[in-house]
């Protein structure tokens, strides 16, 4: 009996064998148990190689990489933070956030603001209303940061206008999916934070897409 | 902690979200931001310093810093047609790939057949050796663990693969073939 040389059995694994030498290493390998343990030790190797993991490097590069390219390197402190008080203070720091650009638009805007074009970039946020100072808070970032980023789009690069439009409908996606989570389930702490997180996430995409736009205005 | 199997629906969403914090720090880095490209750097310097430590095996710090660094001075040129991790994938290939080729002893070694260190490709079963399987690669001749890491580990294809390294596609399987026979000697 003649077997397929060990190459062909790597390139059968590979799938890169053409239809005829394929069938014939097939039909060895039905009745072949070496070829077949070979074959099934290259298997091994390569589902090796596909689990192998990514490790860090000893020590942070990013000074050296933060000096090469003229940034101020930054501090990094290590604090351990349990899971239930992070997201209480997400959820604090969105009340806070949006009472303060609450405060900040009284004081800069005569009349309400002007609501954002449907299909524009920036679109119009899925707020659910559980707290109403808050909630007009927050639509109110949001409605200015969106109406500052369509003033400035036809100045942005399209791709980022392109990257910048599908981000944000996948945060509003996210929205609506953990405020129809939770009229399933109202008490669930975790979901509340996980929808201030991620309203939070939103108007750090705005502010931040905004900062382009200014830029490079 | 008890969610709904909605509330699981949108954590998926979230799933896609994190990967997408990619693309806007990208466009924010190129514009000069970096603070954004600083999140680049905290999500992917682990690939890429893994990526450079197993191809390259020697100066891996330094390299990963400059593929990080070219990364930041060639961010204009990210269009967001591929995911950037890919990008950056691709781009700290061709430094890595760039670095071995400045070195003689680089050109040296790849164009020769493969050297000792690992026992020759062959059919019949030797003692397994136990040792790390990435000790073990570590000590595959240059060629065939670049190419076993471009391969298995990482994904391309034979003919990208023949393209990076000016090669033909035959050479690629061959030393493949070399690499994944030495190694399995190695798997316990």
């Amino acid at each position: 009996m003649t077997h397929p040389s060990s190459e062909q059995l790597s390139e059968y694994l590979d799938g890169v064998l053409d239809p005829e030498a394929e069938r014939e290493v097939v039909g060895h390998l039905a009745g072949c148990a070496e070829c077949a343990t070979l074959l099934a030790e290259l298997r091994r190797v390569l589902v090796r190689a596909q689990a192998l993991e990514d490790l860090p490097p000893r020590e942070d590069l990013w000074p050296g990489v933060a000096a090469a390219i003229g940034a101020a390197p930054s501090r990094r402190w290590r604090v351990s933070v349990p899971v239930p008080l992070l997201l209480a203070a997400g959820v604090a720091l969105m009340l806070l956030s949006g009472a303060a650009v609450a405060i900040a638009l009284r004081q800069q805007t005569p009349a309400s603001p002007v609501a954002a074009q449907p299909g524009s970039l920036g679109q119009a946020p899925a707020v659910a209303a559980s707290a109403p100072d808050d909630a007009r808070g927050y639509d109110a970032a949001v409605r200015a940061l969106t109406r500052e980023l369509d003033q400035n789009a036809g100045r942005l690069d399209t791709a980022t206008v392109r990257i910048v439009n599908q981000k944000l409908g996948m945060i509003d996606r996210a929205i609506a999916e953990a405020e129809l989570a939770l009229t399933a389930d109202p008490a669930n702490n975790y979901l509340h934070g996980h929808l201030a997180q991620t309203r939070l996430r939103k108007l750090d995409l705005l502010r931040r897409a905004a900062a382009i736009g200014r830029a490079v205005s | 902690m008890t969610t709904t199997s909605t509330g699981l629906s949108a954590l998926r969403t979230s799933d896609t979200l994190a990967a997408d914090a990619d693309a806007v720090d990208a466009a924010m880095a190129a514009s000069g931001d970096a603070h954004a490209f600083e999140r680049l750097y905290r999500r992917h310097v682990n690939r890429i310093h893994t990526l450079v430590r197993r191809m390259l095996g020697e100066e891996v710090d330094d390299v990963t810093q400059d593929v990080l660094i070219r990364a930041w001075q060639k961010l204009g040129s990210f269009r967001g047609e591929s995911a950037f991790g890919t990008w950056l994938h691709r781009l700290a290939v061709n430094v890595i790939l760039n670095h071995r080729a400045s070195r003689s002893r680089f050109r040296r070694r790849f164009l020769e057949e493969p050297e000792s260190g690992l026992e020759a490709p062959a059919r019949s079963t030797q003692p397994a050796v136990q040792v790390d399987f990435e000790a073990a690669m570590e000590r595959l001749p240059d060629g065939a663990r670049q190419i076993f890491v471009l391969h298995d580990v990482e994904g391309y294809r034979h003919e990208e693969i023949a393209g990076m390294l000016g090669i033909n596609a035959g050479t690629s399987k061959s030393q493949l073939h070399y690499a994944r026979m030495a190694l399995r000697k190695h798997l316990t």
